[in-house]
């Protein structure tokens, strides 16, 4: 079936964020792209200072998407991030004020500095896409999205995310240094964190819901592809470095990527290509290592990868 | 469980078993004891301890062992020596240690054993132990390549099986191979079995005189002399061998300057086919009386009497065309003096009997009419003991103990002919004879040699007759209809297989391999007169779509079963050609390929072949030349670079 259609709108977006406001963070918007049309969040763990909230903010921006910031300290509570109900003397009831949840994309800064207890509150609200206040549940709104951040280095007053929660996120990427060239530019021409605030949106949400419908109905997963991802689980759960491989939810969310990741190809079905280029980004984190291994997970997840035959027939 | 190495030890000793019992009974007590003692050592070892002696050692031992027999070797004992010394490698190799190479030693000795075993005897029986062996030999193999790569390696009951199930199936594997080679496969003419041990010649039967009186009983031998493939007859089947034409004194035997006659066998026409047992005999035994013998380098006597100068040394087999009618028709006169010839001395009292019959009988007819008449009223008894002797037991036989076998009654009334004037001479065969349902066929055993008369009667010809029928206990001898017990039944069951194998494994020789060649040919002659006749048009059309459907198939086969991966093998020659080895592995998706050559015409072919492969539908024939054209294209742009 044609999903050029579709795919247009989109392709458009992701060009044009990579090309003139994102530049050397094409890989990132992918990711991100990608983990927007599959309705998952994505976990961005890096340094501070390379642009993690620039591309959330580029992302909300070219989308024309509400955007929502919470800055996790230790001290932040569950209901700082859902709202909460306050008396309004004028009519004489609670009236419930949404918190920054209550956004299409949500930049979660620093996840790891929050408390379990609101860690586990926001999670929850990622998985169920509702949040409940005082007996009330508020839906949150659709496409809903989360930009989580973490900072790897800085482990002091830190809470890290147990493997549990880490499976909620769809993706988790790190940004990387951008290439010298570019960095020079960067420097030359100051950051661009003010010209993000005038993008104007590339796309509309009555072209990314019948984009995330599609990918999530059209796109054609064949019985070799699925075959395929099989495998590579399979081969997670019996490596000898694996303390624990990956789960059905790794492998379903690595079906969805890669249905989205062929959307954003242009193709209306999953080549094992697919598959191939966005395992690393979708199960890596999910991998629990045995103790005593200082093995890095996206390394052996790619060397896994590569140890298993693409079926090309 | 149990290792593999105790699995692969037992299945070694329990081959080597198998290989030496078919030639034990022919070993020499040397090599019999050697290997009982190899093989015991060997057992003991196994299950007890270590052998503290090196497969050195033991091959050191085999040395002298070797010279020792390669001086008992020559051309009149060639066999011995060589199964001697295959039979003491087995054995040294059963004691020592059991690395693989000496298990596989073990399996290969073991089946030349068992192969020598041809050169003493082929029965049936070889069959069985082959058959063993080829069950055992690939269940050994295989048990050794698991062996190769870990000799602390466990298998239980089920593994055991199921590896015993796949050699098994290997072996049957095999055996259409076989099937189809057995016919086709070169023989030799003579079969070295036979060439080396030439049988003994046959003991009793049929013999190349008649001479009553020189022995007072008789034994009988129940060897086998021929079985005659044929239907069943309703009266005892004669089986003429030779003709015993001349008399000296009491002696009956055959001048091989026959004279010349033109005799054909009168009667209903019996075909079968002989397959004699191994003799030194040269004569060639047929339904009496022989028209025709199809066995090549026959020599035939004007006596129907067949002489196969080749001898009857191998197992052979061949076909006789008979008439039944128990009389030689001759269109000329024969040479009456030589049947009339009788011995110097004659005693009175015949001469006085042969007399009066003369003047009774008017013709020849008539005269042997009545000379059976005295055989038949005289009250002679069949017996094969308490025989007459000496020069005139004729003389005592007609007239005095009235006993006799065979030889008595024929030469008696042979010669009581002749003294009479009717030309007669005696013939040597056998009557009767087994006739086993199950293999149709009859079983001749030597104790059914029998003698009877030919008698000449002017206008008719050769007339067989007899004499021993008419004695009195004739009925209690032959034409006794008993029931088969079940011992009897088995052994004609029995011989049903062996000659069986005789028929179609020994005996096949290069000359039955041309005659089913040649009756292929004659039958597709005789189908293509057929169809030229009347189905040339309707066989065209036919063939034709035939062929169209075949060349369909093939096509279909080649472009859409395989289609996929052709072009996808061709793929990745070119693109290695062209970007070298390390672009195209098995781990590289199609648009990962695409992307890293960045070439146009790569991408293209990823794009079409990847949306047929991975939206699980094959591809078009539009698509196929698309894909096939890309190649080509980036083939041919690899030469111009």
């Amino acid at each position: 079936m044609d999903i050029s259609p579709t795919v247009k709108p989109v392709s458009v977006l992701v060009n044009t964020l990579c090309s003139h406001h994102l530049q050397g963070k094409d890989e990132v918007v992918r990711l991100a792209v990608i983990a927007m049309l599959s309705g998952g969040h994505i976990l961005i763990e890096d340094l501070p200072g390379l642009g993690k909230t620039t591309i959330a903010l580029a992302l909300a921006g070219a989308t024309g998407l509400s955007f929502g910031r919470v800055q996790c300290t230790s001290d932040l509570l569950p209901a700082d991030i859902t709202g909460l109900s306050v008396f309004n003397r004028s009519e004489g009831n609670f009236s419930f004020i949404p918190g920054p949840i209550f956004n299409n994309i949500v930049l979660l800064d620093e996840i790891n500095r929050a408390m379990p207890r609101t860690q586990s509150a926001m999670l929850e609200a990622m998985e169920e896409r509702r949040v409940t206040v005082e007996g009330t549940t508020h839906q949150l709104p659709d496409p809903f999205m989360v930009f989580a951040t973490q900072n790897p280095s800085d482990q002091s007053g830190t809470f890290l995310l147990p493997e549990s929660q880490l499976d909620r996120f769809l993706i988790c990427t790190g940004i990387g240094y951008p290439p010298e060239e570019l960095e020079r530019s960067i420097i030359s021409t100051g950051g661009i964190r003010e010209r993000i605030a005038g993008i104007a949106p590339l796309v509309s949400v009555s072209e990314i819901l019948p984009a995330r419908r599609t990918v999530s109905q059209d796109i054609y997963l064949s019985d070799k592809v699925i075959g395929y991802i099989h495998a590579l689980v399979k081969a997670t759960r019996n490596h000898p470095l694996i303390q624990i491989g990956l789960s059905t939810r790794a492998a379903i969310s690595l079906a969805q990527a890669s249905r989205a990741a062929a959307f954003l190809a242009g193709r209306s079905y999953v080549a094992p290509d697919d598959v191939k280029g966005i395992a690393s980004a979708v199960c890596a984190h999910r991998l629990v290592i045995r103790a005593g291994q200082t093995t890095d997970r996206g390394e052996l997840l790619r060397e896994i990868i590569s140890s298993i035959p693409l079926p090309l027939v | 469980m149990v290792t593999s190495s105790r699995l692969v030890t037992i299945l070694c000793f329990a081959i080597a078993i198998a290989g030496v019992i078919p030639i034990f009974a022919w070993l020499e007590l040397s090599p019999r004891l050697v290997f009982a003692a190899g093989l015991l050592i060997g057992i003991l070892q196994e299950f007890k301890g270590r052998w503290h002696l090196k497969n050195w050692q033991f091959n050191l031992i085999l040395v002298p062992v070797f010279i020792w027999y390669t001086l008992q070797y020559s051309s009149s004992n060639p066999i011995h020596p060589v199964v001697s010394v295959l039979v003491i490698m087995l054995a040294a190799r059963l004691a020592g240690e059991k690395s693989i190479r000496n298990l596989m030693q073990v399996n290969l000795l073991a089946l030349f054993c068992l192969a020598s075993r041809s050169l003493f005897d082929l029965s049936p029986s070889f069959l069985v132990w082959l058959a063993l062996l080829l069950l055992l030999v690939p269940v050994s193999l295989v048990l050794l390549t698991f062996h190769a790569q870990d000799g602390a390696l466990t298998f239980t009951r089920k593994e055991v099986r199921r590896v015993a199930l796949s050699a098994l199936l290997m072996t049957l594997l095999t055996l259409p191979a076989m099937a189809i080679l057995f016919p086709i496969l070169p023989r030799t003419a003579f079969p070295l079995w036979t060439f080396l041990n030439q049988p003994t010649s046959g003991s009793t039967g049929m013999s190349d005189k008649v001479e009553p009186g020189a022995v007072a009983s008789m034994a009988e031998s129940a060897a086998l002399a021929f079985r005659a493939e044929m239907e069943q007859q309703t009266t005892p089947p004669y089986w003429r061998g030779t003709v015993f034409n001349t008399i000296q004194n009491s002696r009956w035997s055959r001048n091989p300057s026959v004279p010349s006659e033109t005799s054909v066998p009168a009667g209903k026409q019996v075909s079968q086919i002989i397959y004699p047992e191994p003799s030194a005999s040269k004569i060639l035994i047929g339904l009496d009386a022989a028209a025709e013998v199809a066995l090549p380098s026959v020599r035939v006597s004007p006596d129907a009497v067949f002489d196969y100068p080749r001898g009857l040394g191998k197992r052979v087999g061949y076909k006789v065309r008979s008439g039944t009618g128990g009389l030689l028709r001759t269109s000329k006169m024969i040479n009456l003096n030589f049947y009339l010839r009788l011995p110097a001395e004659l005693s009175p009292q015949i001469r006085q009997l042969a007399e009066q019959i003369k003047k009774t009988g008017k013709t020849d007819q008539e005269r042997l009419e009545l000379a059976e008449q005295h055989f038949l009223n005289g009250g002679y008894r069949y017996s094969r003991e308490g025989l007459p002797t000496g020069k005139d037991a004729i003389h005592q036989f007609l007239f005095v103990s009235k006993q006799g076998h065979c030889e008595f009654f024929a030469s008696s009334l042979a010669l009581l002919l002749r003294t009479a004037g009717v030309p007669a001479r005696l013939v040597g065969g056998y009557l009767g004879g087994e006739y086993n349902q199950i293999g149709g066929y009859y079983l001749v055993r030597q104790d059914a040699a029998h003698v009877w008369v030919e008698a000449y009667i002017a206008g008719k010809g050769w007339v067989r007759t007899d004499p021993s029928r008419f004695a009195t206990n004739a009925g209690a001898v032959w034409n006794i209809k008993q029931k088969l017990s079940l011992a009897a039944r088995l052994r004609l069951l029995a011989d049903t297989l062996d000659y069986r194998w005789n028929r179609s494994v020994v005996s096949y020789d290069f000359e039955r391999q041309v005659s089913q060649l040649r009756s292929a040919g004659s039958k597709l002659q005789t189908l293509e007169q057929a169809i030229k006749s009347r189905w040339r048009w309707a066989l065209l059309v036919v063939s034709g779509l035939l062929l169209l459907f075949l060349l369909r198939t093939l096509r279909l086969h080649r472009f859409c079963c395989n289609q996929e991966e052709q072009l996808l093998r061709r793929f990745r020659q070119v693109l290695k050609k062209r970007f070298g080895e390390t672009l195209v592995t098995e781990n590289k998706g199609l648009f990962e390929i695409a992307i890293a050559t960045n070439d146009e015409q790569v991408q293209q072919f990823a794009v079409i072949y990847a949306a047929a492969v991975y939206q699980d539908r094959k591809l078009v024939r539009d698509e196929v030349r698309q894909l096939s054209k890309l190649l080509d294209q980036l083939a041919e742009a690899d030469k111009i670079c």
